[in-house]
């Protein structure tokens, strides 16, 4: 596992006539070895632990989602692994016409997709832009989304609310208006990307303006396809954001059932509805919601480190 | 195929610090140019004004007689190669070349043509499909001018283009450069701090220093009469000797030099130059170059004596360093050709030595101005 069995320690030693030489000391192998084995078990039990506390919630989710609801409870019950296993919460979720599942979760979709485009694209063009361009206030910029960015979003929950009443943007209209509330600040999370277009040599931009390169097309051929595990990395943070947000869809969305979005519909079954009878359903839902999130992140995964400036110049 | 004429052009950045003054210089049609000096005194600066990459602060950039001080450097007709190459890395040789074509909307046989023959002409052929970061230092920097040949450019800026690369392939690489420039025959504008590179491929050279042009010249011209200390100092290898020195009228159009306890007469047209100015007895700057001093083995009369400090062997000559009876440093540059083995041995260090120099190749300077007493 760990490599230091490999190098040999080094001393440093002095000798008058020859300089400095490098000694190196034989290492004893055998005490080094069994001190190094018992700290990794130590490490290896202790992520073991961490790793149950994490997986457990889930892990139950998963069992309770496919319990029978025919022939055992629907609630919360005593034991972990169903009775009988069965698809049954699945199919109601998709089958019943009492059930808003699939609404709620084209809701979600819907609104995660538009934020994961509009934010993408508002994040990098703000961020390509203060990384590169010189203006008069751009540090004032800068220093200003720091502070407000300081507030907690929902210090703005109560106003939003009344703003978004008077553009009709509640209720009926909640997926346009919790589209506009989610993507409204996107531009102030520009740090990560900026930081990473901060380290794309300028001299790109330059070789490729003279080259015959618009601004935006610098932005679209070089910095985009160099920006990739940035690109990635901002439109899943766009798309994760209102895929599980529950706070500002509980609200804007209030009374009218057919536009929450997953998280605040789900809640509400166990929350409002008979609680032992939909909880086993609660379950599969959350289980259907974490799989796309789980399949893009495997997906994508390998673009978050990657060297991608390498070659351009001379280090 | 572009003249470049600079006009009272002046940098101020942001922080009210002029780094460029009151630049002119007019480049003509298919001339090669090349800006050198220390690093800070403007020459990247001004270049990157031509190229539109800065703004300019003050003055009129025409090229081609067109003004372009507020044009796009994309419409500017002009092509750059940077110092660290700048290459997109994302994409291959050939596309990285292909690039600027394709903006142009060029299409695709052209620029498959155009691409083919720069490569040919760089050597590059066999890497088009690699990406750049599979090439070396001097194969990066082939293909950075090779995307600036295929556009044909009006004008070529090229920015300290070799100075990433280890010494044995610069030279390959500068003579490639004049190679290039005879095959392109375009105008150049090449910036460097190196003065080999400055002298071996300029036609004309601009040297600079703390954003003022200190003298603009042919290699030859700006070797052979310095303006002022610095350019002196700066053009040739090994650096010249600068000692103070007397100068003294002996007669109507008759001027001597008295330095280390010789005396050597100016030439006779340098003299007249002095006696149009009216000058008199002064104290001034003797510059002579280590190449034009002759070590004497005897011990003639009207020579400088002085001890050998340090003695370089470079192969078909020796500079040897050497300190005067007066505790000036000043290098001598011996060719080794026709040495016998005596004579070498007695050139280690610690041993005596004379030298001398006729009066055609000193260089008089005042004291105060730094300026050529004689040229300029």
């Amino acid at each position: 596992m760990s490599k230091k069995n490999e190098i040999p320690e080094v001393d440093i030693v002095i000798d008058e006539q020859k300089g400095v030489i490098r000694e190196v000391k034989q290492p004893n192998l055998r005490s080094k070895a069994g001190h190094e084995r018992r700290v990794n078990t130590g490490i290896y039990i202790l992520l073991v632990l961490i790793s149950v506390i994490w997986l457990a919630p889930f892990v139950f989710l998963v069992f309770q989602s496919f319990r029978s609801y025919a022939t055992e409870d629907g609630g919360m019950v005593a034991y972990l692994l169903p009775k009988q296993w069965s698809l049954d919460n699945y199919r109601w979720l998709f089958n019943d016409p009492k059930s808003n599942f699939l609404r709620w979760y084209g809701n979600t979709l819907l609104i995660a997709l538009f934020c994961a485009v509009i934010q993408t694209v508002m994040v990098l063009s703000v961020s390509y832009t203060l990384s590169r361009l010189r203006f008069k206030g751009r540090k004032l910029i800068m220093n200003v989304v720091l502070v407000l960015g300081m507030f907690p979003g929902f210090l703005t929950m109560i106003t939003l609310y009344f703003l978004l009443k008077q553009l009709g943007l509640t209720q009926q209209g909640a997926i346009p208006g919790l589209i506009l509330i989610y993507v409204a600040s996107s531009g102030m999370g520009y740090y990560i990307s900026k930081g990473f277009f901060d380290t794309i040599p300028k001299s790109l931009d330059e070789s490729a303006r003279i080259d015959g390169a618009t601004r935006f097309q610098v932005f679209l051929k070089i910095i985009m396809p160099l920006a990739k595990p940035i690109v990635i990395y901002t439109i899943l943070m766009a798309f994760m954001a209102p895929w599980g947000d529950y706070v500002f869809a509980s609200y804007v969305a209030f009374g009218s059932e057919p536009n929450y979005n997953v998280a605040v519909g789900l809640y509400r079954w166990v929350n409002v509805n008979d609680y032992q009878g939909y909880f086993t359903r609660f379950c599969a839902g959350g289980v259907l919601v974490a799989v796309p999130i789980t399949a893009l992140f495997l997906a994508l995964q390998k673009y978050y480190v990657e060297g991608v400036t390498g070659g351009a110049v001379k280090g | 195929m572009a003249s470049v004429s600079l006009q009272h052009i002046k940098k101020v950045y942001d922080n009210k610090v002029e780094v460029v003054h009151d630049f002119n210089l007019e480049i003509k049609d298919k001339e090669f140019v090349v800006f050198v000096g220390p690093s800070g005194c403007g020459k990247s600066t001004t270049l990157r004004m031509i190229a539109g990459l800065e703004d300019i602060t003050g003055g009129t950039l025409k090229i081609n007689d067109r003004v372009v001080n507020d044009v796009e450097p994309k419409d500017r007709d002009i092509a750059m190669v940077f110092q660290n190459y700048a290459l997109y890395p994302h994409i291959s040789v050939y596309e990285n070349m292909a690039f600027p074509l394709r903006l142009r909307k060029m299409d695709k046989e052209e620029i498959h043509r155009r691409v083919c023959e720069a490569a040919d002409i760089l050597g590059i052929t066999e890497y088009l499909a690699r990406k750049p970061k599979a090439l070396s230092g001097g194969q990066r920097q082939r293909v950075a001018i090779g995307r600036a040949i295929v556009r044909d450019p009006a004008v070529f800026l090229m920015d300290e283009p070799l100075s990433n690369l280890d010494a044995k392939l610069r030279n390959q690489m500068r003579a490639e450069i004049i190679l290039l420039r005879k095959r392109i025959d375009t105008t150049f504008i090449y910036v460097t701090h190196d003065q080999t590179e400055a002298m071996t491929l300029g036609d004309r050279i601009v040297i600079m220093k703390d954003g003022y042009i200190q003298q603009v010249g042919t290699p030859q011209e700006v070797f052979d009469t310095p303006k002022n200390l610095f350019v002196a100092g700066f053009i040739g290898s090994p650096q010249m000797n600068f000692l103070q020195a007397k100068l003294v009228k002996k007669g109507q159009g008759e001027y001597a030099v008295n330095v280390q306890g010789i005396t050597v007469p100016v030439e006779k047209k340098h003299a007249q130059v002095l006696e149009q100015k009216g000058i008199r007895d002064m104290d001034i700057t003797l510059g002579v170059r280590p190449e034009h001093t002759t070590v004497r083995f005897d011990n003639p009369e009207n020579a400088i004596e002085s001890t050998i400090t340090v003695n370089e062997m470079m192969g078909s000559e020796l500079h040897l360093h050497v300190v005067t009876a007066a505790g000036d440093n000043v290098i001598l540059r011996l060719p080794t050709v026709d040495l016998n083995d005596a004579t070498r041995a007695s050139l280690a260090a610690g041993n005596k030595l004379f030298f001398n120099f006729p009066g055609k190749v000193m260089h008089l300077f005042d004291n105060e101005s730094t300026d050529s007493l004689v040229f300029g």
